[in-house]
């Protein structure tokens, strides 16, 4: 499923005068299916804003724009929102604090049960169970066990099993590395292209990693004030070095290695602003160097 | 959720804000008196009561209408009430009645009265939480309750626990608003079924709302103990609460209102007589 949104804005608490503000201008953005999308932006910038329009947590307001998300029609008063909602999963930021049943099995079932109430017995059962193999947990190990009895890693995995276990083909996380250790952080991403790999056809992540969001993206957006003011590939934005710091923003310290072998050595490492692309490129500039 | 009034400090630099917290707490108190000492279906009294906030809040720089606003919070109280009056008070005369509601004028006077009454006590309220922070509002209240501490009643903690409480009442929306979303978008559905199908759809929002509150907690406890925080008697205040001329005139005005409400009673009383 693509999402097109066209001139989408959000305004926060419209009616009184003195307290509303604009979290969204004008926002035209599209993101293809089979896209790993990276939002970026300092925070108020309205990412998450944004991001919670795309499953209708936020609903449009009335003359702000239209979302269309391959058939839905988000401004269309008959637009079954449950049924988009189990196609546009959404990770929050530290999902594990959603936690609420007595077992995992529970937790990652209730999903299951909201959206498909007329799954049997044993089907309910299996979708569990894969969604806990799918994020690498032990079914019959941890299935029984409360979910405030895990550690913080797993408690988070749990959390994302609830949130695939309906496989929506469209997955939102909001910063969804933030407090984990660089070890989870590692397993994390690996989860993720393994999802992308498989059901889930898009991903959409918002992040204040550039690290991770160069590295894995194929396309971001950078937010600002409220608006989209780059789009592109990892390559295409952080090129424009200067206008990233003016938001306030880091580079990838690929983009920042570059920018200063650039500035300090003279030598140009034309490069994707991943570690490989960015290896790869320091080699040949080495060796044309050799050369010399 | 976020628009409710009643509770909410409105930041400017006033006569009111200025005052003495605890002189503050004090003349609200003595302007509920003031409201309920006005008698039945005296509304002379309610208009000076009305007059009354109007002038605070000019005074508080504080525009009248937002002041107003502090009424919605509680709107399904004052009309619940008022119907009440209205169909369950049949003394006087009847102006209709259909099926099995009959209106008398009485409950009419009735209705309208218990309506002012709450109106003009939430407003008196509201004023004092909108000019005052709930820091100074629970500083305000221990130095009230200092005396309490004769009969080994731990003051301090007292106000402690009620400034934390105050402190955490936004947090705790923000949080709700999140875990709500977060449940709905795993599909929870908070808006249609019966009222018990709902009160069991709130289950996931509790619990987890419970179970971050813990976690605030002991957080908070800890960085309390790790800064050594103990409530000892030797506790000096940061802002000491000091008496001035403003907090003189708010007393005066109150006391105002306060003769000018047995005034009218008694001018009522007086017509009645006379007529």
């Amino acid at each position: 499923m693509q999402i097109v949104t066209e001139n989408l804005s959000y305004v926060y608490s419209p009616k009184s005068k003195d307290m509303a503000v604009r979290a969204l201008k004008n926002v035209n953005l599209t993101i293809n299916e089979g896209d790993f999308f990276g939002i970026i932006g300092h925070t108020g910038s309205g990412k998450s804003t944004f991001v919670q329009h795309l499953n209708g947590l936020i609903k449009i307001q009335k003359g702000n724009g239209k979302i269309l998300i391959g058939d839905y029609d988000l401004t269309d008063k008959k637009c079954d929102f449950k049924s988009l909602r189990s196609k546009v999963g959404m990770v929050f930021q530290y999902p594990e604090h959603q936690l609420f049943a007595e077992t995992v099995f529970d937790d990652v079932a209730f999903g299951i049960k909201n959206f498909f109430p007329q799954l049997k017995d044993d089907e309910l059962k299996s979708a569990v169970a894969t969604a806990i193999e799918t994020v690498g947990l032990n079914v019959n190990a941890i299935k029984d066990k409360s979910p405030f009895e895990l550690s913080g890693g797993q408690k988070r995995r749990v959390a994302i099993a609830g949130v695939i276990a309906t496989r929506p083909e469209i997955l939102v996380l909001d910063e969804p590395v933030a407090g984990l250790d660089p070890k989870g952080k590692k397993e994390f991403i690996k989860l993720l292209h393994d999802l992308h790999n498989s059901f889930v056809k898009t991903i959409i992540i918002v992040s204040h990693d550039m690290n991770l969001v160069a590295e894995n993206c194929n396309r971001i957006c950078v937010f600002s004030g409220g608006e989209v003011v780059q789009v592109g590939t990892p390559k295409q934005v952080f090129l424009s070095a200067e206008k990233i710091k003016d938001l306030g923003l880091e580079l990838p310290v690929t983009a920042y290695l570059t920018e200063r072998l650039k500035e300090e050595k003279g030598v140009i490492v034309d490069n994707d602003f991943t570690e490989n692309s960015f290896v790869t490129a320091v080699k040949k500039a080495l060796k044309g160097g050799e050369n010399d | 959720m976020t628009n409710l009034t009643f509770g909410q400090f409105y930041p400017a630099k006033s006569f009111v804000h200025n005052m003495n917290a605890s002189v503050k707490i004090l003349l609200t108190i003595a302007y509920i008196v003031a409201v309920f000492m006005v008698t039945a279906y005296h509304f002379l009294g309610f208009l000076a009561c009305f007059l009354f906030v109007i002038i605070a809040s000019i005074f508080a720089k504080i525009p009248f209408l937002r002041v107003l606003k502090s009424i919605k919070g509680i709107l399904f109280i004052v009309v619940f009430s008022a119907i009440l009056q209205l169909f369950f008070i049949t003394s006087g005369n009847v102006l209709c009645s259909w099926w099995i509601f009959t209106i008398t004028d009485g409950g009419l006077l009735s209705a309208g009265y218990i309506t002012a009454r709450i109106s003009l006590m939430v407003l008196g309220a509201s004023l004092l939480t909108l000019t005052t922070t709930p820091v100074d509002l629970a500083d305000g209240i221990e130095t009230l309750l200092y005396p309490l501490k004769f009969i080994k009643f731990p003051v301090h903690e007292f106000a402690l626990i009620m400034s934390i409480a105050l402190r955490f009442i936004p947090s705790l929306m923000e949080e709700t608003d999140r875990i709500i979303k977060a449940q709905k978008a795993r599909g929870a559905d908070f808006e249609s079924g019966n009222i018990f199908k709902r009160i069991r759809a709130l289950v996931p929002v509790f619990i987890p709302l419970l179970i971050s509150s813990l976690r605030r907690a002991e957080e908070l406890s800890n960085a309390m103990d790790a800064r050594c925080y103990a409530s000892s008697k030797n506790r000096t205040k940061y802002k000491k609460l000091k008496l001035t001329y403003r907090d003189l005139l708010g007393t005066i005005l109150v006391a105002g209102l306060i003769v000018g409400v047995v005034y009218l009673n008694g001018f009522y009383a007086f017509l009645t007589v006379a007529l």
